[in-house]
């Protein structure tokens, strides 16, 4: 019978609440595409505040019901700090058991990682104590020449391909099923489809890819975009990968239009989700502390002494995908899958607000909707071909989440 | 649409709503940019609000202010000529009689009000219309929602007793809601604007007078509303789909309270629900007497005060 890979969904995907420790704001690198636009060496997190963090969000039970969660920890590189998480994981373990908490036994670890001390003894120890918790998240953007062109040390500016690709088998090794995001600025465009290729080539069987939100987009990208996009779709369909492969370009859920009843939902979880930095400040997204933003100031919801200000949520709460989107995207007829960062929404709108939705991707979500038809004409084609078209709607791949 | 255009003559220009005026110093509109505002608002066909200070202005601007319809919106301590007249706090009411046609705002915050709102019955005596602001509505606790409420019950028990006397005083807090079939809020950014001494527009006088607001363009250069959509009530997530018509849908308060314009405090709702629910009751009160307002619909009963929490029913 033949089958497409499906493109993974989140563990609890929709039922867990993503609670983030912004543990540093340093990083060995210095992407050239990163949103992070204060990154610094001084503010790291201390012990005390990560605690009394965990003591607000524990105490807070019957606000938080939601059956999981997701401890996330984000930098910067989070792994610079293994020991301040290791402390952390440590403290939320006792504590959930003590507490009796509903999310004992229905939570997990989450980090997206640069890979560059994956193999180092402390985070090989932190693995080895909590891997049946933990989700890891290697970032490698593709080929050498396609991830060093981003992807480079601070100071001197090398890249840093080498350095994470050999931590690549044993990440695999320890998680076979791990995925990696990959994030696609104007400069990227050309080695698209050789970069997919070489992670499927180095075992990394989904390959979960965006656009940058910001506006950089140069006049011809989307062209460029889209050719990419098909040379890729030939390769996946000629080579068979789409059968243990995943690519999150393509999608049966995309590029149609949308009905502002029906299909109305946001398309980020901004506001319930719930991040902690340094400071000891809560944020509902780590995108709207200051070191994200590049216009606007911090969206500041509260912080571990005072407690969580509830109207600084309600507009996120409230958010739908009309009241924030201008008439161009309301009236879009493939509207379907075109996404958006709550934070850039609100770092690029004219005025200090989270409803007035950016349209910086408006031409390269158009150009991914062409060549996503492609794909699935092509593939549905050759799967009839094959007679295997209707094992292929019985597992037809579900929308990829990927949000940010 | 922008309909109205209100005019602030000078920085320390009397706040006549939720907010106070930061603003000390005295700094007089220029006369050149008050003829210009003029001119702006008879060009786009608005109506004008002058809002004074509490000194005489000089005689130069009296007569270019007399050259166009106009309100004037005045403080207590310089009454003549007022259309509207702010009084703060229950004292600047002692010695306060309104000429006919005056209507009436009193500023005050719950502290004076809670316990003691019973003394407007005697200023509904002499207006025919009495805008009560309470200043500190985003403070309300718990407790002070148990206050509120109890405090309109025992208005809309002196308000009852007037119409059955044959009276039909106005008091916002408890008559809009009974004549209203939809939203009628404050409508800064939306149906009115602000011109400033500064020669700028803002949405609203708080946006100019209280800390942390911004222009929306200027006489020079013109009125430039960016995302003005989110002034209007479609564009307003939890107010399109809310009953309370009467609430001030202060867009000064929302912003203050949750940094959006477009969506009010938990703080706003819940007062303006017992408002609502007030007024209801007071409806029902009037109507055992007799006919009254047989154009209206009843006001239905709802188990909720805040609407933010029955979000997910719509």
């Amino acid at each position: 019978m033949e089958k497409i890979k499906e493109t993974g969904r989140g563990w609890q995907s929709g039922m867990a609440k993503n609670i983030t420790f912004i543990v540093t704001k340093d990083c060995q690198l210095a992407c050239k595409y990163c949103y992070l636009v204060g990154k610094n060496s001084k503010e790291r997190m201390p012990w005390e505040v990560a605690k009394q963090a965990i003591d607000y969000i524990l105490d807070h039970e019957s606000e938080m019901r939601e059956e999981s969660v997701i401890w996330d920890f984000i930098g910067g590189e989070p792994f610079l700090e293994i020991d301040l998480i290791d402390r952390i994981c440590d403290y939320l373990k006792t504590e959930m058991f003590r507490r009796n908490h509903h999310w004992f036994n229905s939570y997990r670890f989450s980090f997206s990682t640069n890979g560059i001390n994956y193999h180092t003894d402390k985070v090989q120890r932190f693995i080895q104590k909590n891997h049946d918790h933990l989700s890891i998240g290697i970032t490698i953007d593709g080929t050498e020449r396609k991830h060093d062109l981003n992807r480079i040390y601070k100071g001197d500016g090398r890249g840093s391909y080498a350095d994470v690709v050999r931590n690549i088998p044993l990440w695999l090794e320890q998680f076979p099923h791990g995925g990696t995001k990959v994030t696609i600025s104007s400069e990227d465009l050309p080695y698209i489809k050789e970069s997919v290729l070489h992670l499927y080539g180095l075992g990394i069987h989904e390959v979960n890819i965006n656009c940058v939100f910001e506006d950089v987009w140069k006049p011809g990208d989307d062209a460029l975009f889209e050719e990419q996009l098909m040379q890729l779709a030939d390769a996946i369909i000629d080579g068979g990968y789409y059968r243990d492969y995943a690519c999150s370009f393509f999608s049966e859920h995309l590029g149609k239009p949308l009905d502002c009843v029906t299909q109305n939902q946001n398309w980020c979880g901004a506001g319930k989700m719930l991040a902690v930095d340094a400071e000891g400040n809560f944020y509902p997204c780590t995108r709207f502390a200051q070191y994200s933003l590049r216009e606007k100031k911090a969206w500041i919801i509260g912080n571990i002494r005072d407690g969580i200000d509830k109207n600084k949520l309600r507009p996120f709460l409230l958010l739908d995908r009309c009241t924030q989107s201008p008439q161009q995207c309301i009236d879009c007829e493939v509207a379907e899958g075109c996404a958006w960062c709550q934070g850039e929404n609100y770092d690029a709108a004219d005025t200090p607000t989270i409803y007035q939705r950016a349209t910086a991707i408006c031409r390269m979500h158009k150009a991914r909707v062409r060549a996503n038809n492609y794909y699935w004409n092509k593939l549905f084609r050759k799967l009839e071909l094959e007679d295997a078209r209707e094992a292929c709607e019985e597992n037809h791949p579900k929308p990829n989440p990927l949000n940010c | 649409m922008i309909q109205y255009l209100v005019i602030l003559l000078d920085d320390t220009s009397v706040s006549f709503c939720h907010y106070g005026n930061a603003k000390k110093e005295r700094r007089l509109m220029p006369l050149e940019t008050l003829k210009a505002g003029i001119l702006f608002g008879m060009k786009e066909n608005l109506n004008i609000q002058f809002v004074y200070p509490a000194y005489a202005l000089p005689e130069a601007y009296d007569a270019v202010i007399e050259g166009i319809d106009h309100v004037k919106i005045m403080p207590a301590a310089t009454p003549e000529g007022a259309d509207v007249l702010v009084m703060n706090g229950w004292k600047e009411c002692e010695s306060w009689t309104a000429g006919a046609g005056v209507s009436c705002v009193l500023r005050l915050p719950k502290a004076e009000w809670f316990g003691q709102a019973g003394r407007v019955a005697a200023l509904l005596e002499k207006t025919e219309r009495l805008n009560v602001v309470l200043t500190d509505v985003e403070t309300f606790t718990e407790d002070d929602f148990k206050a509120y409420e109890r405090s309109l019950a025992e208005v809309a028990n002196l308000l009852e007793k007037a119409y059955m006397n044959g009276k039909t005083p106005q008091l916002n807090l408890l008559t809009d809601r009974m004549m209203l079939e939809q939203m009628n809020n404050c409508g800064a950014g939306d149906t009115n604007i602000t011109l400033a001494p500064d020669g700028k527009f803002y949405v609203c006088p708080a946006f100019y007078q209280a800390a942390g607001g911004y222009a929306i363009g200027s006489l020079a250069e013109g009125l430039e509303i960016k995302n003005a959509q989110l002034y209007r009530l479609d564009h307003a997530p939890l107010c399109r789909h809310c009953d309370a018509y009467q609430c001030r849908r202060c867009i000064w308060l929302n912003r203050k309270a949750t940094l959006e314009v477009n969506t009010p405090g938990h703080e706003q709702c819940v007062a303006a629900h017992l408002e609502r629910n007030a007024s209801r009751q007071l409806l029902l009160a009037i109507r055992k007497h007799g006919t009254f307002l047989p154009d209206k619909r009843e006001i239905r009963e709802i188990d909720y005060l805040d609407p933010f929490d029955v979000r997910k029913e719509w």
